[in-house]
């Protein structure tokens, strides 16, 4: 007796051997909340279709409620593993949208935490792509250096994680000589703990196997899958916005862009690495060349900023206490749009605002390099094999907080 | 820059498994080094000044209660709305009288915002981190608990170590006219004001003058301050 199965969905003629499975939403190797749909031949996957949005929160549609500043705030919970990269773009996209001028020392400082941003990032990166292809050690090694800069960043702005540190037209803190002291032994000691990772890893035989050809991408295709950042670079485009657009102090640095050729996993795992040595150079320069002056500018705006243009917060204050005027007088705001794009760890993230002269963004649109990635793994992990994909899904370094947003 | 990659294993190398060996021995040699890990309830990790940890309302001396003049600052600058300020105005002398201060803790986003842009130091976020809770009426602090939290700072350890001079109070380098003057009274006269951090080698130019694009986002600011 036969008995025939049925499926959810329709099985096209021909595919009934095929089955289909769903990996995630609370796999561990999917980084965060990523669901799967696999169709599958065997161990090959024929179709892969990612679903996202389950850590939607709608940071965009918060957006158009909020002050410019307050907005600052959310960008923190977008790519958690670089909160300083994320507020520094922000920053960085408003400040163009307001024509607000940013002092020296603060655009040093912004390059500093980006660049401190992107080690830890890279590290934690490294970290769970090791874990999910099956170096357990790297994990645990990767978490040492990243503590380190988690700390000078708590000790730089209040916070280990959500940092807040920017501001519309500097930075919220000056550093200290401790703060500067303890980034630099880190920067001294970084590249021989960079190298015990490389001891671990690099040469391995079952880390070559699991990484080289798989995930190929030329970079033809690459360009056209929207690929940012390392995921971009290890296929050989040169295109990093730092070094092409650059922002902050950036082009006050010395530093090159590491660049792959076979586009595999492996070549991008070099790249990052490679990536994390300049961050370190960059870094000591910042340490050497960083100028003095004040960290945040004059005309840059209030905390608290007026909803409507021209309209003047203005608190009466009781009279024999005299302590403050509290006057906002920023009268226009510019209208127009303004699309700014910041190199951040994951990629090239984006923000495009649309101000209709008010107080608070008509419209926030946030260009993010995981959403973009991750669409890309269905053309990747077609015709690859199953645990290829949880290797694919670590070198896109997707993180889904970002993502979904 | 191309990538460099190491060279490939020979067929001695591969015989003797000499790349399993190197990380083994790694790792062998870090089982006898110091253990990098901290035991936390026994040890409690490192809080630096300017932490941003449970919310607090000073305590003035003199009056014995707090500092607020119900000014409504912080509840405009917050972006997660968690502040709420009850007051009335005393009809003598027209100053505001504040009756009921609330802070959802669980709605906070722990942004120090407020703390900013508080003209008198009345609110403040202290180094305390541990106070979970299994229920929420706990976390909504009103003013009487946001008191009580300050007393609780000002009898632990790091009060007496910063003497309650959180440096976000008078941020480092903020210009003079951005603060507002009388206000931060609070912070003692002979606080040693740290010398700025410069760095060691000033004077290097711009090196790729010509690269357009985003670079004129800051149009003047390259030849006024370039050092």
């Amino acid at each position: 007796m036969s008995r025939k199965i049925s499926f959810n969905c329709p099985v096209q003629a021909g595919d009934e051997d095929r089955y289909r499975i769903q990996m995630g939403p609370q796999h561990p190797a999917t980084h965060g909340v990523l669901r799967v749909d696999l169709d599958l031949d065997g161990e090959i996957i024929r179709k892969c279709n990612p679903h996202v949005g389950y850590l939607h929160r709608g940071f965009e549609k918060l957006a158009e409620h909020r002050t410019y500043v307050q907005n600052l705030v959310l960008t923190d919970r977008l790519d958690y593993m670089a909160a300083m990269a994320n507020n520094v773009g922000y920053c960085e996209a408003v400040e163009k949208l307001l024509a607000i001028e940013v002092p020296q020392r603060s655009r040093y400082l912004r390059t500093m935490v980006c660049e401190m941003a992107r080690l830890a990032s890279h590290l934690l990166w490294l970290a769970t792509h090791a874990l999910d292809i099956g170096a357990m050690t790297v994990f645990l090694y990767c978490f040492r250096e990243r503590e380190e800069l988690l700390e000078i960043f708590a000790e730089l702005c209040g916070s280990r994680l959500t940092n807040t540190y920017t501001r519309l037209g500097g930075v919220r803190q000056d550093v200290t000589h401790s703060i500067m002291m303890k980034l630099e032994k880190f920067v001294d000691s970084f590249p021989s703990n960079l190298e015990e990772y490389e001891t671990l890893i690099d040469t391995n035989r079952i880390w070559l196997k699991r990484t080289i050809d798989v995930g190929t991408v030329g970079a033809d295709e690459a360009v056209g899958l929207c690929l940012t950042g390392a995921s971009l670079r290890g296929s050989g485009v040169d295109y990093d916005i730092r070094k092409h657009f650059p922002y902050a102090a950036y082009d006050f640095m010395d530093f090159e862009v590491p660049l792959g050729e076979t586009g595999d996993t492996y070549a991008r795992y070099r790249c990052r690495i490679e990536e994390m040595l300049q961050s370190n150079s960059i870094l000591r320069q910042c340490i050497e060349r960083m100028p003095p002056g004040p960290i945040i500018g004059d005309d840059a705006p209030d905390l608290i900023m007026p909803n409507k243009p021209g309209r003047k917060v203005e608190v009466d204050v009781p009279a024999q206490q005299s302590l403050i005027k509290l006057v906002e007088d920023r009268e226009t705001f510019m209208e127009g749009d303004v699309y700014v794009a910041t190199e951040v760890p994951k990629g090239e993230l984006g923000f495009y605002f649309v101000s209709d002269g008010n107080g608070t963004p008509y419209r926030m649109h946030i260009r993010s390099p995981s959403f973009l990635h991750i669409s890309a793994l269905k053309t990747m992990a077609k015709g690859s094999m199953l645990a290829d994909l949880i290797a694919i899904i670590g070198t896109l370094d997707v993180v889904l907080g970002e993502c979904d947003r | 820059m191309k990538i460099q990659y190491k060279p490939k294993r020979d067929l001695l190398e591969t015989i003797i498994h000499l790349e399993i060996l190197q990380g083994l021995a790694l790792t062998l040699k870090k089982l006898f080094s110091k253990p990098i890990t901290r035991e936390y309830p026994g040890e409690m990790p490192p809080v630096y000044p300017g932490f941003r940890g449970q919310h607090a309302l000073v305590r003035d001396p003199v009056s014995g209660t707090s500092k607020c003049i119900a000014c409504l600052r912080c509840s405009q600058a917050c972006p997660a709305r968690c502040i709420r300020v009850k007051y009335h105005i005393d009809e003598s002398n027209g100053s505001r009288i504040v009756d009921n201060y609330e802070i959802e803790a669980l709605r906070c986003v722990y942004c120090g915002y407020c703390v900013e842009v508080c003209p008198v130091n009345a609110v403040t976020m202290t180094d305390i981190f541990e106070y979970s809770s299994t229920d929420r009426q706990s976390l909504h602090f009103d003013k009487e608990r946001l008191l009580e939290n300050w007393d609780h700072f000002t009898k632990s350890d790091s009060y007496e170590r910063q003497s309650y001079v959180n440096p976000l109070w008078r941020p480092r380098g903020f210009p003079k006219s951005r603060l507002t003057a009388s206000s931060r009274e609070s912070v003692p006269k002979n606080r040693k004001i740290e010398k700025q951090f410069t760095g060691t080698k000033l004077g290097i130019k711009k090196n790729n003058k010509e690269a357009g694009g985003y670079n004129n986002l800051y149009p003047t600011h390259g030849e006024k301050n370039a050092h």
